[in-house]
């Protein structure tokens, strides 16, 4: 029973057809990378992996832990062990990062978790993150830098300790440094937690300092090429018009 | 008075909508001749209603004024459940309760007391500290605007006296407590409270009604004046219920020279509720933040005018108010930031910010700068929001079910105020004040989504 299983998942939005047959399976302590060009679908999966209303699923079912889990509402498929670590982080005006994390980690327990076992736990991610100790006194998301979001991004996948995340472009927007501890603290949980990850990227470059075992190529809304990390090391080579050239003979 | 008051054409509600601006009624005439002059406008003048624009009206034509009664009750009478379940047991300066029209429960820590503090029933005042009562007494209050008005004027029983002396610093909270035990009643209320030179205090007070069915209402005038260099924090926390509580009130706070107010009111519920708040800056120097949230539900209407009135400069003034509705409630709020002539150096910002939470409700933002000096700075902003899908989303994402996801917008949409407060037992009454209310209108707030 895989942890994560995508079988052939058509997507749409209002009329237009964005996913068209995909198919993925992600156990827990597998690094997966999903990479394709702008518009290739990538996103459109992350949200619809965790049921965002607006994107429509016409075919096709995705399985978590062996449950279906296609109709599920957002909250519930957080609650079974799925994270989405967003492109565009929203901000919560008037709630700290502090108060939300316990929020959502108390929506998943049925005994509120005790001060001390929560200070604990965020102290570490505190550490892993390489973020300022008032960083979760501020309001989430709120005048956060693009930098800082996607720090406060991993923080959330470091207490909320989910089986499998779906990292959909972390990697963009942050200076090198950044990118770094991003990415050192999504290997850390790997190791550590045995966290299954689908790294969603538009570039390379994240893949330097997380090596995935496997790598998905998207293209107009399918998965066209699949295989190890040698293709990262092709596409690094070709670009994607040259896998565009071989399979995206049903361009849009 | 100065010249500005109000032209035609500059201000868009000529006659009702404008600063009381010194209009003092407390002239040197004793009490009783205000009380007759008050009662003649009473019997004279219909049931007040405010027209704006001819887009907003707030009537109080339905209130059955002749059928209501002031109701007494002996000292000492148990304190309704309302006041015993609402305000939080915590260490206090003192507390004045009046239920209907008695007030029924005085205290004062004797420590303050011996320190010259007097805090007693207005009726006491105007008996025991004449000088005080005679100097303050509806000096910046009208008496003759409209028949509520002059109804407080005329008839106002129990009310509250606030003394503090010079230089004194009490941490703990003043107590003011108006509540309505039963439907029948008309309550006037009135306080008033002097803060003498560079003292610092702490004023709760709380407006109360338990859910009963039928009318009642409450005509108050508040009046708050604040010496050189005072400091006053100043809350109000009102919640009339789910009963035909009808609430027409005006309050003014006088901030002297070098003085400070913070004032935050949060009205949390009544059936049709008209406040003219006013905040003056009245000497040099003097500063204030004019706080305030509010949450309309059900059929509810709230209309609040709040004037942010710099009479000299230098002066600073900062307005930030919040407020959301349900249901098939009205809101309207007008921010008025009126400068006078000379007052130089005022600088001063109103914002305010909405949240409609239903298709039906409607919420009315209107912000006015009247500026009569050259040399200040005075401008307005504000927001209209709805709930935003990306951030439920977002929330959902990380394991709160929708309903709790609403919750922390809306709370946090009030939290920067609320946390003004700086009072954990108030902040933590408020709070769950909203957390009830939207609680009473998930299936509304479900279904508006849904919709869009």
């Amino acid at each position: 029973m895989a942890d994560l299983e995508i079988r052939n998942l058509h997507v749409r939005i209002e009329e237009r057809e964005i996913l068209r047959g995909v198919d993925l399976t992600v156990e827990r302590g597998e690094v997966h990378a999903l990479m394709g060009p702008n518009g290739s679908g990538k996103s459109t999966l992350a949200n619809t992996l965790l049921g965002h209303p607006t994107y429509e699923v016409t075919e096709g079912s995705i399985l978590f832990k062996g449950e279906d889990i296609t109709r599920a509402e957002p909250h519930e498929r957080a609650r079974a062990g799925l994270f989405l670590a967003f492109q565009y982080p929203v901000s919560i005006p008037g709630v700290s990062v502090a108060n939300f994390l316990r929020m959502a980690i108390n929506a998943k327990r049925e005994q509120p978790i005790n001060v001390k076992e929560f200070r604990t736990q965020l102290q570490h991610a505190i550490e892993l993150l390489d973020v300022d100790r008032s960083f979760t006194s501020r309001h989430l998301n709120d005048g956060f830098s693009g930098g800082e979001k996607k720090r406060a991004e991993i923080l959330q996948m470091a207490m909320l300790q989910p089986d499998v995340a779906i990292l959909d472009e972390t990697d963009s927007g942050l200076d090198i440094d950044a990118l770094r501890t991003v990415a050192e603290g999504v290997e850390r949980l790997h190791t550590e937690q045995g966290l299954g990850a689908l790294i969603i990227t538009h570039y390379q470059r994240i893949l330097h300092y997380i090596k995935p075992q496997f790598v998905h190529i998207m293209l107009d809304g399918r998965i066209v090429l699949e295989g190890g990390v040698e293709l990262v090391e092709r596409l690094e080579r070709e670009g994607y018009d040259e896998i565009r050239r071989e399979f995206g003979g049903v361009s849009v | 008075m100065s010249e500005v008051a109000v032209k035609p054409g500059r201000h868009r509600e000529a006659t009702l909508y404008h600063a009381l601006h010194g209009a003092g009624a407390g002239d040197g005439r004793t009490l009783e001749q205000l009380r007759e002059a008050a009662l003649a406008v009473y019997e004279s003048t219909p049931l007040p209603v405010w027209r704006r624009s001819g887009f907003w009206t707030t009537s109080f034509d339905e209130l059955d004024l002749d059928a209501l009664q002031v109701r007494h009750h002996a000292p000492g009478e148990a304190l309704p459940e309302v006041v015993r379940e609402t305000i939080p047991d915590r260490a206090r300066a003192g507390r004045v309760v009046q239920v209907d029209g008695s007030i029924v429960h005085v205290e004062l820590n004797p420590e303050l007391a011996a320190r010259g503090v007097v805090f007693c029933t207005l009726e006491e005042a105007a008996r025991e500290h004449t000088e005080v009562f005679t100097q303050w007494y509806s000096k910046r209050l009208t008496c003759e605007r409209h028949k509520l008005e002059a109804a407080n004027a005329a008839l106002w029983t129990g009310g509250a006296f606030l003394h503090v002396p010079a230089g004194l610093v009490v941490e703990d909270p003043f107590e003011v407590v108006y509540a309505i035990g039963s439907p029948g009643v008309a309550q006037y209320g009135r306080t008033l409270i002097v803060g003498e030179r560079t003292s610092d205090f702490r004023v709760h007070e709380y407006d109360l009604a338990g859910d009963f069915e039928g009318q009642a209402l409450h005509a108050g005038a508040f009046e708050l004046y604040l010496q050189d260099g005072a400091r006053c924090r100043l809350a109000q926390v009102q919640d009339w219920g789910t009963g035909e509580v009808f609430d027409a009130s005006t309050r003014f706070v006088g901030v002297g020279r070098d003085a400070y107010c913070h004032w935050l009111p949060a009205l949390l519920g009544g059936h049709l509720v008209r406040q003219h708040l006013e905040l003056a800056v009245s000497e040099p120097g003097g500063d204030m933040a004019f706080r305030g949230v509010f949450f309309a539900e059900e059929h509810e209407l709230l209309d609040v005018f709040a004037v942010d009135l710099h009479e000299t400069g230098p002066s600073g003034g900062d307005v930030h108010w919040r407020g959301a509705a349900t249901g098939a409630s009205r809101a309207s709020f007008e921010g008025l930031i009126q400068i006078d002539p000379g007052a130089q150096q005022t600088h001063t910002y109103l914002q305010i910010h909405t949240m409609a939470l239903s298709p039906k409700t409607r919420l009315d933002a209107i912000p006015s700068v009247l500026v009569s000096a050259d040399d200040v700075s005075a401008s307005h902003g504000g927001t209209v929001g709805e709930l935003d899908e990306d951030a439920i989303f977002y929330m959902q994402s990380r394991g709160l079910d929708r309903t709790s996801a609403v919750r922390v917008i809306v709370e946090g949409f009030f939290e920067p105020l609320v946390s003004e407060l700086k009072d954990e037992p108030l902040e933590e009454l408020v709070r769950g004040k909203i957390a009830a209310k939207l609680a009473r209108a998930r299936e509304d707030i479900e279904a508006y989504a849904a919709s869009r």
